[in-house]
């Protein structure tokens, strides 16, 4: 078996009361979405979408509102069935399991945290992190002390007692993320979750959950709607449009290549500083020659590694007025002078 | 550039809202459209009037569907007729009060005044309500076609069936409330009278069956009123008479009597016109007054045998010869045996239920009772400290202070017993049909009405069934008050599950919880 620990393969979501003659239509015939919306009064939410996602990865699933970036998530932990396609999660085949089995799966291998918090409301913050050990048959004690750990963790230690009202935006989410931890899963489920807070305290929880990640490499799938947000946290990221997904990539894979002109729009913005490499963007040793003039091994030039990004590459030319060497154990392996450095930042080296 | 693109735009946007308003009006868009527009740039003036709106407003409206429309029109224009009927009513009967002018000076100046009222305010209530609907049709119109657009199901176009069904509505509804309105209120014996003319000639009919139709069945009959008054004479002018002659006599007499009073009834049932039949079926009242041959009278019995097997033995008493009812009389005999039938077969279930209930009252009672009063102040005192506060405690000592005072204590522990107990019966049968409510369609569509109809019913009116099935004293108090405390409870607890959010929801099946 693969050792991927969430696997979705082609799964489809139609919403509807008709959704599986829509389902039969769109084998059979290859109907669009529009069609499918006239004939079946179905919705296509999700559209034949596969992915995996590695152990301890980071996988962020990118798209505007609406391109079912949040109803595909939830067809990790069945919390949505899909209409078609398989789920497996850590090897099994969760559309199979029975109730119970399911249950036991979200209550421990699976945390979930929501864009809207979703605490509930009459129970103290401590009882709310506790509430899957709870559900699982957990004594109170030990609820209570894996709650408090899962409270530290999110550096919230001592508001256990409160109600979730009585903190703010920002600290309820933690509450929700220690929520998801408390029950030490191995796969986070992120629905959006610091989309809703204000931008500062985005970047403090993006960072707090990035030192996280970092500590406890669970695998986690991060939904955004934020290109940003999605190049920060994720290792991979796959872009979705209209329920389909369009592109999956490293962050640097979808600003230097992107899959068509939706993705590009959206990357346009970008700054490739810290994103693509040297190499990436550096032309090997012969075509400079072979272009400009050759190389004076006698000079003091700059050097940098292939993997070092943009900015680095900038800092070394700004002291020098000879091109930068990209060297990889000692041998050469390519040249990045002013005019291709400034491409690569524009945007256009690999026209 | 931009200006013209936007001209450009607005004339699109034109086109298609003339396009639009074609699909939804069909026929005479091009007078509808630019109406429209007026009203929507607030232009229209407050005297823009549709003239067919003003001729026949509820024409009109179903033809067009604007069926809020058809009924304010079709309600102003009864409320016209009807005051204008009334001067038709009147005015024969100030002519015939005008015969002789000195005998009725109150009743002349009455019925003018009458006539003259009414008929301004039914001319008024015509011209004025013909106006306002006039000016108000094409706006009305436009609103419907706003709605729909937003959902093409709403009435649109003109539509023959439609203006068959308005027709057909004012078919129903005019004439009858018209002629109505000219008719002075009717006698109620003469109703009861009919029926009694048409009894008593259906059975004669039965009698003389070789008579064809009803003048002859009167001849006949008054030809054997006078036959048999015949013998009475021939019997009476007998000086001696012998005791057979005597009976002879007077059996004669009252034969004659009786055929006379028949012959009366028939003569009435002649008299009775058309017109009479009509007004007492469809006038005023229900016609309840039919006679029917009332249920069969069965008395249901709890008997013991022998061997101690209880079963329920049903009497049937014959019926009292000849004996009719009105439909009313009827229906009523028909639920009393009902009951008695329920009350016979499930006196188990509700002898077990009283139980239950005083067994559970008498305990509470004698907890509240033979508490002594100072302890069960102290414990009121008490507890409405810790968990209200000193403005409730203050007012809890001075009820408690005046229920002392007038000797209303033990009256009181009585009915604190009697709430404690109805509370617990509200909480645990309120409680989980709340819930079942909640969680099923079916059974919100089900219970709801009901709810809604023990809380308006006022509580004497099913204090009475509640007697008859659980006895006097205090279970049925109980009973009532749980009718009476339970929909809030029952509403408020599907109402509190069903305002969880969806996400909490979700979030809470996301962690592992069960469906329910």
């Amino acid at each position: 078996m693969s050792d991927a620990v969430v696997e979705i393969d082609g799964v489809w979501k139609i919403f509807g009361d008709r959704a599986d003659e829509a389902m039969a239509a769109i084998r059979a015939d290859g109907i669009g979405k529009a069609e499918v919306l006239e004939r079946f009064q179905a919705v296509v939410g999700v559209k034949d979408a596969s992915f995996k996602v590695d152990e301890g990865e980071v996988f962020c699933l990118m798209g505007l509102s609406g391109s079912g970036k949040s109803t595909l998530v939830r067809h990790i932990n069945r919390l949505i069935e899909p209409t078609a396609g398989s789920v497996r999660i850590l090897g099994e085949d969760i559309g199979k399991m029975r109730q119970d089995a399911l249950r036991a799966l979200r209550g421990t291998k699976i945390g979930m945290v929501f864009q809207n918090m979703a605490l509930l409301p009459h129970r103290s913050v401590r009882d709310n992190i506790g509430f899957a050990l709870e559900l699982r048959g957990m004594d109170a004690y030990h609820c209570a002390q894996l709650a408090d750990q899962a409270l530290e963790t999110v550096s919230l230690h001592g508001y256990g007692d409160r109600l979730p009202s009585e903190l703010s935006g920002g600290m309820q989410q933690r509450v929700g993320l220690a929520r998801a931890l408390a029950a030490d899963p191995e796969i986070l489920l992120m629905d959006e979750p610091f989309s809703a807070l204000d931008p500062l305290i985005r970047r403090n929880l993006q960072d707090e959950f990035l030192g996280l990640s970092e500590n406890l490499k669970k695998t986690t799938v991060f939904i955004t709607h934020d290109l940003d947000e999605a190049i920060r946290m994720g290792d991979r990221i796959g872009i979705m449009k209209d329920g389909e997904i369009v592109q999956i990539g490293t962050a640097e894979d979808i600003v230097t290549a992107p899959a068509d002109d939706y993705v590009a729009d959206f990357v346009a913005g970008i700054s490739r500083l810290k994103l693509v490499s040297a190499a990436k963007i550096m032309v090997s040793p012969e075509e400079y020659q072979a272009r400009r003039k050759p190389i004076e091994m006698a000079m003091e030039h700059p050097e940098a590694a292939p993997e070092d990004d943009l900015d680095t590459l900038v800092e070394l030319s700004t002291h020098s007025d000879l091109p930068v060497l990209i060297k990889s154990d000692g041998a050469l392996v390519g040249v990045v002078d002013k005019n291709t450095l400034l491409h690569g930042l524009q945007g256009s080296a690999d026209e | 550039m931009s200006t013209q693109a936007n001209i450009g735009a607005e004339q699109r946007n034109i086109d298609e809202r003339d396009v639009s308003i074609e699909a939804f009006c069909v026929t005479k868009a091009d007078y509808y459209a630019p109406i429209f527009e007026r009203y929507q740039r607030g232009q229209l003036p407050r005297w823009h009037m549709n003239i067919w709106a003003v001729i026949a407003p509820w024409l009109w409206s179903a033809w067009r569907g604007v069926w809020l429309m058809f009924w304010i029109s079709l309600a102003i224009d009864v409320i016209a007729v009807v005051c204008l009927m009334q001067v038709v009513k009147f005015t024969p009967l100030l002519a015939e009060a005008q015969l002789d002018p000195d005998a009725n000076t109150t009743l002349i100046s009455r019925y003018t005044n009458w006539i003259n009222t009414y008929g301004t305010i039914g001319w008024a209530v015509l011209i004025l309500g013909r106006l306002w609907m006039g000016s108000q049709a094409n706006r009305w119109y436009y609103d419907l076609y706003n709605r729909w657009r937003i959902e093409p199901s709403v009435a649109h176009g003109v539509s023959p069936k439609r203006l068959g069904l308005g027709v057909l509505i004012i078919l129903i509804c005019s004439p009858i409330t018209t002629y109505r309105a000219t008719q002075l209120r009717l006698d109620e014996r003469a109703c009861f009278n009919q029926v009694r003319a048409t009894e008593s000639v259906e059975s004669l009919l039965a009698q003389y069956h070789q008579v064809p139709d009803v003048p002859a069945l009167s001849t006949a009959v008054r030809e054997d009123a006078a036959a048999a008054q015949a013998r009475f004479d021939q019997l009476d002018a007998i000086s001696d008479r012998t005791a057979e002659q005597n009976t002879a006599r007077s059996a004669a007499r009252s034969e004659a009597r009786d055929l006379g009073r028949s012959a009366g009834l028939v003569e009435e049932y002649l008299a009775i016109s058309k017109r009479d039949r009509f007004d007492c079926f469809f006038i005023d009242d229900f016609p309840t007054l039919a006679r029917l041959d009332p249920p069969e009278d069965v008395t249901y019995r709890r008997v013991t045998d022998e061997d101690g097997i209880t079963e329920v033995v049903a009497q049937v008493k014959p019926p009292v010869e000849g004996r009719k009812v009105t439909l009313f009389t009827y229906s009523a005999e028909s639920i009393d045996i009902s009951i008695n039938w329920l009350r016979a077969s499930f006196a188990g279930a509700f002898d077990a239920m009283t139980n239950v209930l005083r067994q559970s009252l008498i305990r509470v009672e004698v907890a509240f009772m033979q508490t002594p009063w100072p302890v069960v102040a102290f414990l009121f005192l008490v507890l409405s400290w810790t968990y209200t506060g000193m403005g409730t405690t203050a007012f809890v000592a001075s009820s408690l202070a005046f229920l002392a005072l007038f000797e209303l204590w033990q009256i009181a522990m009585q009915t604190m017993a009697l709430v404690v107990v109805s509370t617990a019966v509200c909480v645990f049968v309120g409680l989980p049909i709340g819930i079942w409510m909640a969680k099923n369609k079916i059974a919100r569509f089900i219970t709801e009405p009901i709810l809604d109809v023990m809380q308006t019913i006022p509580s004497l009116s099913y204090l009475v069934p509640a007697v008859a099935f659980f006895g006097i004293s205090q279970p049925p108090a109980v009973l009532a008050t749980v009718v009476f405390a339970m929909p809030p409870m029952i509403k408020l607890t599907a109402l509190g599950i069903r305002q969880v959010p969806e996400s909490t929801k979700e979030a809470a099946l996301a962690f592992g919880a069960s469906e329910r």
